[in-house]
């Protein structure tokens, strides 16, 4: 087990996890329609920041915020101890590696980034890596950030596959025409043991990840949802469907993949637990999406609480690929 | 942890647990006179880009008599080959982008294409990373038996990279757990 | 029409990357689907590019292509009277 001392949310719904959970909480949607955003392109509907970013800045400055906000903690980027593990899939212009070394070249880090591209599961499996170094005691710390930016690139080979819902999307609606894309970035900072002088305690606790494949098909997810339900069985270990409180979902709004997750849900006797979906309001983030539904979901389900007992909250993705992967985060 | 086979592929050579096998093509045609030497029954392969002919074709010969639970693999330029040959295709004035290149426009559709060829059901997972040796924690702390619910017994590891046509080398490895 | 369906064997053989395969090997009435060629959706949505790129023809609607594609003389004949290059 490990502990989330600090987080952070930048998108176009706000700066700050606060922000962008009221925003979430009061309904507010950051997708719009682009008729000329990229070249060539049809029209899509997205959650775009309203100006051109730059990857590496906006990493660092979702990192210093998440940093400010490790009360109790003290997080030394510069000690050996600290890992950055960066999860996009496009990077800044295709570039994967080079943001990450910038990105812990900035904060001082000694150590080689690790940068996780497990398609759009990768901010889920971040997490997971993360867990796995910190408990085996490789590393006492981890910055784990999730960002994409959207590109033509990106844009152009969704719409190739005719994934793109040309309007705002409708996960798990019979009417549902496709995805939104999205861009953010989110950082979750994990710690082995938070420090003594913890004011406040840790945001949670990150208890259990499971990644399986499919062996299926590279682009269409499994019939059986069989890699998603692999995964809630192995992060619901000792656990029965009654004692989940919150499950976030990935709610993409493909026909294929909102039926897929429906299908593994009820397979693992989830059916009637709360879902959460967020892509209706910050668009498939890819990289990010992992991270930033992560914190969301832990904050919706401790601003619910209104008990003493400590919540039981899974978030899964699936990916291109055939990779599915899941978490369970335990919150007060 | 212990490494029971190892195969190493550049586009001139390749050594599998320490033989070398004779080839007479190099480069790309490597790949493909090796898939039909061993593999041959997979008309996939055609439709692959690079970085997965390579690293199914290495997995293939490794994996003749062995199942894994995982495929773990990792790179230093994630799949950008693939990335230039999907570019070409949205050229000003020539934009008809392909969905066959663009589904390999990410690293890890490579340990896709191996789990479904040997039905892993399994952890695939794809990091990218500045030198091979960085993959060697990251492999020790997944397979740490203290945290597995899923008990991972074997594993294919391992590097595949591939920047350019003509240019790739790979090293994978079946890893067991005592 | 025997001359475009050869000329679309071609491209579909290049399309799809059928390494070692000729237009011969290709039966024009052969389903490309399930049996026969064995494509799948990948493939499918690589052939609506083909027609846009090679035709002019814009297909919006994937589903649409199901009936176009049962075979090459049906996409030939689809071609034949729906291309505007």
């Amino acid at each position: 087990m490990v502990y989330c001392v600090g987080h952070n949310i930048i998108s176009p719904l706000g700066r700050g996890s606060k922000e962008n959970y009221e925003s979430v909480k009061a309904g507010r949607s950051g997708l719009k329609r682009y008729v000329n955003r990229f070249a060539d392109v049809e029209p899509f509907c997205a959650s775009l920041f309203d100006t051109p970013q730059s990857f590496v800045s906006l990493c660092i400055e979702s990192i210093e915020m998440a940093l400010e906000e490790c009360h109790g903690t003290i997080i030394n980027t510069q000690d050996a101890q600290a890992v950055f593990i960066l999860s996009t899939t496009k990077g800044d212009n295709l570039e994967l590696l080079k943001p990450a070394q910038q990105i812990a070249h900035y904060f001082g880090n000694p150590n080689s980034p690790i940068v996780v591209s497990n398609a759009c599961t990768s901010g889920v499996c971040a997490q997971i890596i993360a867990k796995r170094l910190l408990e085996t005691g490789i590393y006492q710390h981890a910055i784990v950030i999730g960002c994409d930016l959207q590109t033509r690139f990106i844009v152009s080979g969704f719409q190739s596959f005719k994934a793109l819902s040309p309007d705002p999307c409708k996960p798990f609606s019979p009417d549902r025409q496709g995805l939104n894309l999205g861009e953010a970035v989110a950082t979750i900072i994990y710690t082995r043991e938070p420090g003594e002088d913890n004011q406040k305690p840790a945001f949670w606790t990150l208890q259990a990840g499971s990644i399986h494949n499919d062996a299926n098909h590279l682009s269409a997810p499994s019939r059986t949802g069989e890699g998603a339900y692999r995964c809630l069985m192995d992060v619901m270990e000792g656990f029965c469907p009654a004692d989940i409180d919150l499950v976030g979902v990935h709610g993409t709004a493909t026909l294929y993949n909102d039926d897929m997750e429906e299908i593994a849900l009820e397979r693992a006797g989830l059916q009637n637990v709360p879902k959460s979906v967020l892509k209706p309001f910050l668009g498939h983030t890819m990289g990010a999406a992992g991270v930033l539904e992560t914190i969301i979901c832990a904050m919706a389900a401790k601003d619910s609480n209104n008990t003493s007992q400590m919540l039981q909250v899974i978030k899964m993705l699936s990916g291109f690929g055939g990779v599915n992967a899941a978490i369970r985060i335990q919150c007060e | 942890m212990r490494v029971t086979h190892q195969i190493e592929i550049s586009p001139t050579s390749v050594v599998l647990d320490g033989q070398t096998i004779v080839v007479e093509a190099v480069g790309d045609a490597m790949l493909v006179e090796l898939y039909r030497r061993y593999v041959c029954d997979y008309p996939k392969f055609f439709k692959m880009d690079t970085l997965s002919r390579l690293g199914f074709v290495a997995a293939e010969i490794l994996l003749k008599e062995t199942k894994v639970d995982a495929v773990i693999l990792a790179n230093r330029s994630a799949s950008i080959k693939n990335d230039n040959d999907y570019l070409a295709t949205i050229s000003e004035g020539r934009y008809y982008p392909s969905p066959a290149l663009f589904v390999y426009t990410l690293p890890n559709i490579v340990t896709g294409e191996i789990a479904i060829r040997r039905h892993v059901q399994g952890e695939t997972s794809f990091y990218v990373l500045d030198k091979p040796d960085d993959l060697d924690p990251i492999i020790r702390a997944t397979m740490s038996n203290d945290l597995q619910s899923s008990n991972l017994q074997t594993v294919l590891a391992g590097w595949v990279e591939c920047s350019e046509p003509n240019r790739f080398n790979a090293k994978l490895q079946i890893i067991w757990n005592n | 029409m025997e001359q475009l369906i050869e000329q679309l064997k071609s491209q579909i053989i290049e399309a799809l990357n059928f390494e070692d395969m000729t237009p011969a090997d290709i039966d024009a009435d052969a389903p490309l689907f399930g049996e026969g060629l064995g494509l799948d959706s990948i493939d499918a949505l690589e052939l609506i590019m083909l027609l846009d790129r090679e035709y002019g023809i814009k297909l919006s609607d994937p589903k649409s292509g199901k009936a176009i594609f049962q075979s090459v003389r049906t996409m030939a004949e689809y071609i034949q009277s729906n291309r505007t290059k």
